[in-house]
């Protein structure tokens, strides 16, 4: 993955210093964001992400819909996670430090 | 969970889910562990923008209800329309643009023919048949007498 865009540092500024304002403009830049960091996942691990941390789907709900099984739902789950955090967490760098403080 | 590490508990479950009591062991832990404190804050930016792409997915434009709606009464009215009308309109540039040609070659054909048929008529009047009879011999203009003789001469002869 590339480094952040002019608009996704200033997007992840605001987020790190909480003035983030609702606006088409910002939610655009975090799909665009959120595409370069699920691109690192297969597609059924996207679905299984996207669906569960965005969607704020259940387990059982995600399994009904794709027709896996609910422990084959957790796991690619607990992957897709895992592996956007990474990434994420190369992208940001030092700058995540911040955002816990 | 101070002494424990966070990061896996980060990815078993999503954010959204955490009651407040667990998010803030976790911050308290994150605090005091700098690879925790970086895994925490990154994957509360991937739920955050998780969020915002599941949002960009389901809604769709403003104007797309109003795009489809308008293509689909188009549809129908062109379904309303007669076979024959919707021939006409399809190929009418096509059939407007062969009128067009043929009548720009009808008025060309008037305009060139015209001297080429005079041109046409005085030859053909050299060479009528009565100049072809009479001038025969070329330049050699017979006499009033040498054509009776001519005449009767042949009479006689038959």
């Amino acid at each position: 993955m590339s480094d952040l865009s002019a608009e996704e540092d200033e997007w992840i500024e605001q987020q790190l210093s909480d003035t983030a304002q609702p606006s088409v403009e910002n939610n655009l830049v975090a799909a665009d964001l959120a595409d370069r960091v699920l691109s690192v996942l297969s597609p059924e691990d996207q679905q299984a992400l996207l669906m569960i941390d965005g969607e704020q789907a259940s387990i059982k709900e995600v399994a009904e819909a794709t027709g896996w099984s609910e422990s084959k739902v957790k796991v690619r789950a607990f992957r897709a996670r895992k592996k956007v955090r990474e990434a994420m967490e190369r992208l940001l760098g030092s700058k995540t430090t911040e955002l816990v403080r | 969970m101070n002494s424990k590490h966070i990061t896996e508990a980060l990815d078993d479950v999503a954010l959204a889910s955490l009651s407040r009591s667990e998010l803030d062991e976790m911050r308290a832990h994150a605090r005091d562990c700098e690879p925790c404190g970086s895994a925490l804050a990154a994957a509360q930016l991937s739920a955050r923008i998780m969020k915002e792409r599941a949002q960009v997915v389901i809604e769709p434009s403003p104007f797309f209800q109003t795009r489809v709606m308008a293509a689909l009464r188009e549809q129908q009215a062109m379904e309303n329309v007669p076979a024959f009308l919707r021939l006409w309109r399809s190929s009418r540039a096509l059939v407007s643009s062969m009128a067009l040609t043929t009548a720009a070659l009808a008025v060309l054909s008037f305009v060139f023919a015209a001297p080429a048929t005079t041109a046409l008529d005085q030859t053909a009047s050299a060479y009528s048949a009565e100049s072809v009879l009479f001038d025969q011999g070329g330049d050699d203009q017979l006499t009033y007498e040498q054509v009776l003789n001519a005449i009767y001469t042949d009479d006689e002869g038959q």
